[in-house]
């Protein structure tokens, strides 16, 4: 008889345990955070405890009265507090001697913006836990509005294209700069058209934050927000890597370390065709993001190169 | 229970004796931010941990709502926690002190008085605490550096009774009492472990652990929520029997009784009744004293219960009185009456048509002095003889 076994994808090799959500909930079809949801338990194991906040995840991971979506454990906090309980849960596990892998889940508008200052604490007093921020470029759970993770000529519900609004005026705050310059045990940039880098990256930050503070930041395209067809959101995490939009890092105490190379990197115009956020921008605009993109790569590159 | 062993005897001030009563309690995360005039107990709580007097998890946050952050997580995970602000600080956590009190962490926090923002004055008054006043919590308010250290104590015992689990924040005048230095009695720490031992011999409270299927701050929707805030209502009437009670230990073993929820001074015989709070109560006795020389039968209550409002035994102290009269450190937007007067006056049916004389004294550490109090009985002794009255009164805009 032939063999017809289907070859599993090597993702799944690194699964150490099973699905803690249920088949089907309240999150957009589509949607990168989802996925990222769904896999971070089970990289990271049993001992996991999620600290999360108002935002994309609050739906589900937060649950109703006593009626929950996933089976982890879980503490809701207000987006001023992630960080902040997180420093609490895992000082007093770590003084107990009860082994615990503590993970803050927040959207970029938590993380870089009301919730910005407990983050930068934690990460100067080098908490041991993760920090893991979804960033879909603004407030996507409030409908859309601009966030300081926003580009340039984005157009969001309250940066919006009119007869002279041109989309966001202000550059993107560059937070994975910011955090590296806290120089966390551990960081990294990751994103889900990329799941061994990313999977490789949790790994990484689990055994990293037994040692001091360890912050992912995840792109997370959001397909209602940036009017992206639920099929292409992979796609387009995907072009983000491709055009250096997002590129691909991690840092060890501060030294950072390029993890997927771009060796030609295609123009901005390939990534932002894919959806409707920027498709008011003229040359002009893009050229601006272009610009942009550039030079967050040149930094990068330039301190990944000189090592230190 | 025999009683405890002589403590030893120490002149700190008050903010040193908030660090004393914390290390006492033996708490396993401490966060606390410096703010005058809490900065001493950060400063102090730091130099134990640096001298090894304590071994707390020790967290230098970076800003007061972080403190009230770590300690409620701390707290949610089984921990027994501390933390101390002031003001602006208070006003800073808000959202935190919510979620502490709607999450039922049995949390101790110290406060020292201060005026709040908008004007800015780094000034005592009871501003602070008054605005947070809807925020959940139990709120004690003490008199001088030995109640600061013995509230703290029974704080404890108060925050993690499995018939409570509420936060409790401990009061005292900022300026007045922060810095001023006074012989305490430092207990001896495993007789305070005695005293707060029968917190472990309760069924353990519900915590969160890593790995086990449990949230903590749910969505609560429609029932869900209205059962949660039933709870805590009913958690809070609950815990003015209990003040009382743990008053009572706590004096059985220390030797030192402070009333609970209010502490009554020459109410029996009195037609007439001061109420007030925190350092100037002891001023008041004296002002009493003389004033029942001068032969004016008139009574003090020291409010040490504010949240919840000791209503049961106000009404059984204030039955009967012919007029009252409050003096209130802070003031109430929205009413002309000062914050505990405004309360008392729900109690207008139960205590009938007396007078009740509303003053506003010793905002921004102006003094609340003896010729104020004097003052005060004067008026609310001409009151109780059914003459006519200026129901709310600004002592210092009348100076």
């Amino acid at each position: 008889m032939v063999e017809t076994t289907k070859k599993r994808n090597k993702i799944f090799n690194y699964f150490v345990q099973d699905e803690q959500f249920a088949g089907g909930v309240a999150w957009c079809a589509g949607c990168p955070m989802e996925l990222i949801a769904r896999l971070t338990p089970k990289v990271l194991g049993k001992n996991m405890i999620f600290v999360g906040t108002p935002g994309c995840a609050a739906p589900v991971l937060h649950g109703q009265n006593v009626g929950a979506w996933h089976r982890m454990a879980y503490m809701a906090s207000v987006m001023t507090g992630v960080p902040s309980k997180a420093t609490g849960l895992s000082r007093y596990y770590n003084r107990i001697g009860k082994d615990a892998t503590v993970v803050c889940f927040t959207g970029d508008g938590c993380a870089t913006d009301v919730g910005f200052q407990p983050l930068s604490g934690a990460a100067e007093r080098q908490e041991k836990f993760i920090y893991l921020a979804y960033d879909n470029e603004g407030y996507m759970n409030t409908g859309n509005q601009r966030s300081s993770a926003t580009p340039i000529g984005a157009a969001t519900t309250t940066t919006p294209v009119g007869k002279i609004g041109k989309g966001k005026s202000n550059a993107q705050k560059n937070m994975p700069m910011i955090m590296l310059m806290h120089k966390p045990r551990y960081m990294a940039t990751a994103t889900v058209s990329h799941l061994e880098d990313f999977i490789k990256k949790l790994q990484k930050a689990k055994e990293k934050s037994k040692e001091g503070f360890a912050y992912l930041h995840l792109f997370s395209p959001c397909p209602v927000g940036w009017r992206i067809d639920s099929s292409k959101v992979i796609e387009v995490c995907r072009e983000a890597v491709r055009t250096n939009y997002f590129p691909l890092w991690e840092a060890e105490n501060g030294k950072p370390r390029i993890t997927v190379n771009v060796a030609n990197p295609k123009p901005i115009s390939e990534f932002t065709k894919l959806m409707r956020k920027y498709s008011h921008l003229k040359e002009d605009g893009l050229a601006e993001l272009q610009k942009q993109v550039d030079e967050r790569y040149a930094l990068l590159k330039t301190l990944a190169d000189a090592g230190i | 229970m025999v009683s405890a062993q002589k403590g030893q005897v120490r002149v700190i001030t008050g903010n040193a004796t908030g660090a004393y009563g914390a290390m006492l309690c033996r708490p396993d995360v401490i966060a606390a931010y410096p703010i005058t005039p809490q900065s001493e107990i950060a400063e102090q709580l730091a130099q134990f941990k640096a001298d090894g007097v304590i071994n707390s998890e020790f967290v230098e946050v970076e800003g007061e709502n972080s403190a009230m952050n770590v300690v409620l997580a701390a707290s949610i995970a089984g921990g027994r926690v501390f933390t101390a602000t002031s003001s602006y600080g208070l006003v800073f956590m808000y959202d935190a002190l919510q979620e502490t009190s709607g999450f039922r962490a049995p949390v101790v926090m110290v406060n020292a008085n201060r005026e709040t923002p908008g004007i800015h004055a780094v000034s005592s008054g009871q501003q602070d605490m008054i605005s947070a006043r809807d925020a959940g919590w139990v709120q004690i308010i003490t008199e001088n550096d030995q109640e600061i250290l013995d509230q703290i104590i029974m704080a404890y015992m108060l925050a993690e009774d499995n018939d409570i689990l509420l936060p409790v924040m401990v009061n005292y005048d900022g300026f007045y009492l922060s810095y001023l230095a006074e012989a305490v009695e430092i207990y001896q720490i495993e007789d305070v472990d005695k005293f707060l031992a029968p917190l472990k011999k309760q069924s353990p409270r519900q915590k969160l652990e890593p790995g086990v299927a449990q949230g903590c701050g749910t969505h609560g929707m429609e029932m869900g929520y209205v059962e949660a805030r039933y709870k805590h209502t009913q958690a809070m009437e609950r815990v003015k029997n209990k003040v009382d009670e743990i008053d009572k230990k706590f004096g059985d073993y220390f030797g030192r009784y402070y009333g609970g929820q209010i502490e009554e001074y020459r109410t029996d015989d009195a037609d007439i009744i001061i109420i007030a709070s925190g350092s100037a109560t002891g001023t008041a006795r004296t002002v009493i004293d003389t004033k029942r020389e001068q032969g004016i039968k008139v009574g003090l209550i020291k409010l040490r219960l504010f949240r919840p409002f000791p209503a049961e035994r106000l009404i059984q102290a204030l039955k009967g009185k012919k007029a009252i009269g409050v003096i209130d450190r802070s003031i109430c937007f929205g009413w002309k009456y000062g914050p505990i007067c405004m309360e008392l006056k729900v109690l207008t049916q139960e205590l009938g048509s007396v007078p009740i004389l509303s003053y506003i004294d010793g905002l921004a550490n102006l003094d609340i002095t003896i010729p104020h109090i004097g003052r005060v009985v004067d008026e609310v002794n001409e009151a109780a003889k059914g003459k006519p009255y200026q129901d709310v009164t600004w002592i210092p805009m009348e100076e």
